[in-house]
């Protein structure tokens, strides 16, 4: 049973403990919430035993179980990629321009596609003020590429969303990380049980995702090697490489994983997710070959749109080759297990009083079955 | 033409509002009109920062013998004109007695920890319940509302005023009011002034 | 008809107690009259203000108490009557001149007017103004009701002239701001040409140069001064006496407490056993006077606001007289008979009197009385300080607050002295975490800003009104700048000087009299001084609260921001209101997940009240001023604002 608290709970919850994301689930919803620079910060207290801000969190009282069955008819099984209908490569196709993508543009083009064809009526995209990223809102086709592109800050876009529904948007594409993805999920789920509700909410496009970095903790090692605004582009290229590298319009510049590593927030290593599980198609790298994407299809509008894309020459779909499939399989499996021992050791998996909720429910069988089971075997 | 004697000597009132509402100059109104060759007048009032949404009280003691302490002794207010009604029952607490008269205008302002949500308003007809227990009379006027259909509602501290003449108890008339603001307000003011007494008055005919 | 000026010699009037202190300066021909805005001391200039044309007095509120006593010192070493009047804090803020000023002496009379604040009723504190005359070495008189406000005023001068030196008056807020009966005496100009002479020799202080040096020979002049006065004290009208040749008890005591030990006498019906010694001049104590009343009982009960100063200058007399009259009891504050804090009241001294002639005194039955208490607790809700509707500062500290919490790094506000100070409450949403005095919050930051030095990661913020920045904050902002200390002050400039009555200051085109003067330009100060400015109406919540995290997080130095929106209660803000404002109740959310009620419950403007029924907000006409700020504030636009026609 999901259990709904309110915000001076999930200010205990999430933020005093130290694995708040900074996803925006909950700013905007109302104005309590805000965030500034990648911290979420509660303005005033809230008297309301309940609200949707607990409601939605990714962080807080998630029955990963309950979800699954209401939303995808099925329980969760925690398999390693979560449930897909078809693992493929893709890339832009030629009615997109060429560049500049993280990698193969996939999820520019889907989102551009999408809102062309109507299919979504806004696009809920992360966009840079500066160096910081942005929940951008966005109607036009156009308006899509200024948001390409990984910002590897933990970012609120789902603020956009909730903004979004303010305005009465009602069928929106939202492109998150596999946290914001879960909190869509969840707020798709109607958890206040409200006589009115409508989901806002027509397609997930969710992005791959190992960690995050904080916000307030990166800009100004960033600003350190450059000025903000003339950085156009960021990576992490595959191991063995222990590097992330950053692009001016100039120069290129490296700075080593170990300086990047203490950034990482405390939720990023109890996360469970790595594909998206929760999002209509999930996109990430494919390694290898860096003009082109991995792109897990889950759900049948997430077939639909794909299919309708390369029908019209947005998207180039192809096979994914084995080798890369297993090791997306270990990987993804490896960060479950790692995810899970930790959450356990911290107190967050499935425990229960007031004053320790827990971030996640998982049924007993399936988190032995994770922590237990051979990732050789199952790959 | 005899004007109405001393019914306590000193006799002590207590003016009490909220800040803003006209406490002041009401106390000053009727501190010179009763400021008479033979009367002694003291008024002790509070304002500065207690006028910022705060409870504000003047003590206005009359006497034919001699000047009183700007404060008035526990338990020893004879009359309290209340321009919003919890001051009347929060006054009594230190001030009142069972022979206090309690003369208040009806229309609330709500303390910013009521309008919070926080505390609780009494109703008019508790209220009037509570003012009663603890007093020999009470008479509740709707002064505010006689200023707003006037056209000011700040108003409501002179319709107090005439309602006041009506309960009979202080050397106050209609003639000492307007030789007053005659002499404080500007002349276009004045007519404006008058009806409002007049209201009160009238309201207590009722 | 202006009674102040019109009312004649031997007439009556119903009088507020600074306006009779004002009229006894102008019976003493006053010339010029300075202060500085402090309740509860305003009105004596106010006063002064609205006649100086009509009496030729040149009156100013000066930029602070030290300037307006050295304005008042100047025109009384022309030879000019001075007034010089402020609240308590005053004194503290000039007493390195008065120190001098003490020692030089003065030529026309000089009359200083503390008006103090016991019980702290409009004040951070109720310190003393009494000590200083002692401390400082000159006279002080303390007026017990409203006639002797504008005779010992009026005196005053006369022995200021007497001594060549300057003399306190001190009131409080149980006369200043309370009203009696006066009668008055005839009004009097003093026809003098104003002349600074110096050309004689060095020592000579009445035509030389005004100099404290040569200090221990000006110090002993001092001495003598004072002694001079105490001389005349012996046989002061303003001390008097009344009740039986040989009291069982006498109580000795000054100011308005001797009208509470008057009612006390009375209430107890005690005239017969109980003696009241009242005492005008209360420094030096004259001491013939004195020892003759001390001789006459065993017991003595010492009445005064706040700390034990006449109680303990009377024991020291009754000391050094101890071999002649004897041993006596005392009762006061330093044994409890009277509490060492705050004001008193007729049944503090009422308890004071039962207590140590062991009588017993119910006015009200304690059954009343709990019963009120219980009554009151059900229906009388607290009334909380709050700004007015409509006020900037309201504002202010919302954009403030929140831009405070969204940085997320414990930064803070350092207050100042103003109707802002109320930011301390959650009527300012609880923004404030210090509080000293007038200045304090730009030079307790200005500390603050340095200790980055020492690992401090908060941003340091503070406010100041567009009064307060002249008075005390200039020198503490020029710390800030040359001292690198990284701060953001917060000017919030409404116009004028509001919390005492919205007077006027060097940042208006007016003067105290209401004429047309320089203004002084707050934000070219700043920057002349060093400090980056940047401006926004408070008015419009998203723009300050962006521009605040702007200057939050970037770069060092001292920022200065200025929030300039007139004030709620001013002449021009009262005579026509900004905005209708209407509230859809469709719309409202009430009680539900995305408001919980922010505008009622948080926002706590006075002007929004809770329909319990309906469980919606409404607008109270008769309280709201129009200001439109609560229509950004709705989290579900059901609030809207229409300009007014």
């Amino acid at each position: 049973m999901s259990r709904v608290y309110g915000a001076n709970e999930l200010v205990e919850d999430v933020q005093r403990r130290g694995i708040c994301i900074g996803c925006g689930a909950c700013v905007d919803l109302c104005p309590y919430f805000k965030n500034y620079r990648g911290k979420t910060a509660l303005l005033f207290p809230c008297t309301l035993a309940e609200g949707s801000c607990h409601a939605y969190c990714p962080m807080a009282e998630v029955d990963l179980d309950e979800l699954s069955l209401k939303m995808r008819h099925k329980p969760y099984d925690g398999s390693p990629l979560g449930p897909y209908m078809h693992i493929l490569t893709s890339r832009a196709g030629k009615n997109m321009p060429q560049s500049p993508y993280q990698s193969g543009g996939t999820v520019s083009a889907l989102i551009t596609f999408a809102l062309k064809e109507g299919v979504i009526d806004a696009a809920v995209l992360t966009g840079r003020e500066g160096l910081v990223p942005s929940p951008k809102l966005v109607t036009e086709p156009e308006e899509v590429l200024k948001c390409a592109g990984s910002k590897f800050m933990a970012s609120p876009t789902l603020a956009g969303l909730n903004q979004g529904a303010k305005k009465g948007f009602r069928r929106m594409g939202v492109v998150g990380t596999p946290c914001q993805a879960l909190s869509v999920t969840q707020m798709r789920n109607n958890p206040m049980n409200k006589d009115d509700f409508v989901d806002p909410v027509e397609l997930v496009v969710g992005l791959f995702c190992t960690w995050a970095v904080d916000t307030r903790g990166f800009l100004p090692l960033l600003s350190a090697y450059a000025e903000g605004t003339s950085i156009i582009g960021i990576d992490i290229p595959p191991p063995p490489s222990d590097i992330m590298v950053a692009h001016t319009a100039k120069t290129r510049f490296e700075i080593p994983l170990d300086m990047i590593r203490p950034l990482i927030p405390r939720a990023c290593r109890i996360c469970p997710d790595m594909t998206a599980e929760w999002a209509d198609v999930s996109v990430g790298v494919l390694e290898g070959k860096p003009e082109w994407n991995t792109l897990i299809v889950r759900t049948e509008k997430g077939r639909q749109l794909v299919d309708a894309a390369c029908k019209d020459d947005y998207l180039i779909k192809d096979d994914m080759p084995l080798e890369n499939l297993q090791h997306l399989c270990l990987a993804a499996t490896n960060k479950k297990r790692q995810a899970l021992n930790q959450a356990k050791e911290d107190g967050l998996l499935n425990t229960g009083e007031a004053g320790n909720h827990a971030a996640f429910r998982i049924p007993e069988g399936v988190v032995k079955r994770i922590l237990t089971q051979n990732p050789e075997e199952i790959c | 033409m005899g004007k109405v004697p001393l019914v306590h000597d000193p006799y002590n009132m207590i003016i009490t509002g909220v800040g803003g509402q006209g406490n002041v100059t009401a106390s000053q109104v009727l501190g010179n009109m009763m400021s008479r060759e033979d009367l002694y007048v003291t008024i002790g009032e509070t304002f500065g920062a207690s006028q910022r949404g705060g409870s504000v009280m003047s003590h206005l003691r009359v006497s034919s013998e001699t000047s009183w302490s700007p404060q008035i002794p526990r338990g020893r207010a004879h009359m309290i004109m209340a321009l919003e009604p919890i001051e009347a029952l929060r006054v009594l607490v230190d001030y009142g007695s069972p022979e206090t008269k309690v003369l208040c205008n009806s229309r609330p302002i709500y303390p910013v920890g009521v309008i919070a949500g926080d505390m609780e308003y009494p109703s008019q007809p508790d209220l009037r319940t509570y003012l009663e227990e603890l007093t020999e009379a009470v008479w509740i006027v709707d002064a505010t509302d006689a200023a707003l259909r006037l056209g000011d509602p700040i108003l409501g501290n002179i319709v107090m005023i005439g309602a006041l003449e009506r309960v009979g108890e202080l050397p106050i008339r209609r003639e000492d009011f307007k030789s007053v603001i005659a002499q404080i307000l500007t002349a276009d003011k004045i007519d404006m002034n008058l009806k409002a007494y007049d209201r009160g008055t009238e309201l207590m005919r009722n | 008809m202006l009674i102040l000026t019109e009312g004649r010699e031997g007439e009556r009037y119903l009088l507020m107690g600074n306006a009779a202190i004002a009229r006894g300066a102008l019976e003493a021909g006053v010339s010029v009259a300075t202060g500085y805005p402090g309740t509860p001391s305003s009105e004596i200039v106010d006063n002064l203000a609205r006649v100086s044309k009509e009496r030729n007095l040149y009156v100013e509120w000066s930029v602070n108490e030290k300037v307006a006593m050295e304005v008042a010192a100047a025109a009384s070493f022309a030879g000019l009557r001075s007034l010089c009047a402020m609240k308590q804090n005053g004194i503290n803020v000039g007493s390195d001149f008065l120190l001098h000023l003490a020692i030089t002496g003065t030529r026309g009379g000089m009359v200083l007017v503390p008006c103090d604040d016991p019980g702290a009723l409009s004040s951070a504190n109720e310190g003393e103004s009494r000590h200083f005359a002692r401390m400082l070495e000159i006279p002080l008189l303390e007026p017990g009701d409203f006639q002797e406000l504008k005779d010992m005023v009026k005196w005053a001068f006369e022995l200021s002239e007497a001594i060549h030196n300057v003399v306190m008056v001190r009131s409080v807020t149980r006369l200043s701001h309370a009203s009696g009966n006066v009668t008055f005496g005839e009004l009097s100009t003093f026809d003098t040409q104003a002349h600074f002479e110096f050309s004689g020799a060095f020592l000579d202080s009445r035509q030389g140069p005004v100099l404290s040096l040569p200090v221990a020979y000006k110090h002993a002049q001092q001495q003598a001064k004072l002694q001079s006065a105490m001389g005349m004290f012996e046989e002061s009208p303003f001390n008097t006496y009344s009740g039986p040749v040989n009291p069982e008890l006498l109580i000795i005591t000054s100011s308005v407490c001797h009208l509470y030990a008057k009612e006390a006498i009375s209430l107890l019906e005690l005239k017969d056993r109980v003696g009241l010694l009242k005492l005008g001049t209360t420094w030096p104590l004259p001491p013939r006077l004195m020892e003759q009343h001390l001789r006459s009982t065993e017991k003595i009960l010492i009445v005064e606001e706040v700390i034990p100063f006449l109680e303990e200058n009377v024991k020291i007399l009754a000391g050094d007289l101890a071999t002649q009259i004897g041993a006596k009891t005392f009762f006061g504050k330093n044994d409890g008979t009277l509490p060492r804090v705050g004001e008193l009241n007729p049944d503090l001294l009422v308890n004071a009197l039962t207590k140590i002639l062991d009588i017993s005194y119910d006015p009200v039955s304690q059954a009343y009385v709990n019963r009120a208490k219980e009554l009151a607790f059900r229906g009388a809700p607290s009334r909380d300080l709050t700004f007015c509707s409509g006020c900037p500062h309201r504002a202010s500290f919302w954009a403030i607050h929140n831009a405070l919490e969204m940085d997320n790094r414990a930064g803070f506000v350092c207050g100042d002295i103003g109707c802002y100070s109320l930011a301390m409450f959650p009527c300012g949403y609880g923004t404030l975490k210090t509080l000293h005095a007038m200045g304090s919050g730009v030079g307790i930051a200005s500390g603050f800003g340095k200790l980055n030095l020492f690992g401090m990661d908060q941003p340091v913020l503070a406010v100041s009104g567009d009064s307060t920045f002249f008075h005390a904050v200039l020198p503490a902002l020029v710390n800030a700048v040359h001292n690198d200390s990284d701060i953001i002050l917060v000017i919030l400039d409404n116009s004028g000087t509001a919390m005492t009555g919205f007077q006027p200051h060097p940042g208006l085109p007016i003067d105290a009299a209401g004429n047309a003067a320089p203004s002084v330009d707050i934000p070219a100060v700043c920057e002349a001084i060093g400090a980056s400015v940047r401006f926004s109406d408070p008015f419009d919540l998203e723009e300050t609260q962006n521009i605040l995290l702007d200057m939050l997080n970037e770069g060092k130095g001292v920022k200065v921001l200025v929030l300039r929106q007139i004030c709620a209660l001013s002449p021009e803000r009262k005579a026509g209101r900004m905005y209708d404002m209407a509230l859809d109740e469709s719309l409202c959310l009430g009680e539900n997940c995305g408001c919980n009620r922010l505008c009622t419950r948080v926002f706590k403007c006075p002007g929004l009240i809770w329909d319990k029924e309906k469980k919606v907000a409404k607008i109270d006409e008769v309280i709201c001023t129009g200001c439109g700020v609560c229509a950004s504030v709705c989290p579900s636009n059901a609030i809207s604002k229409r300009e007014a026609i």
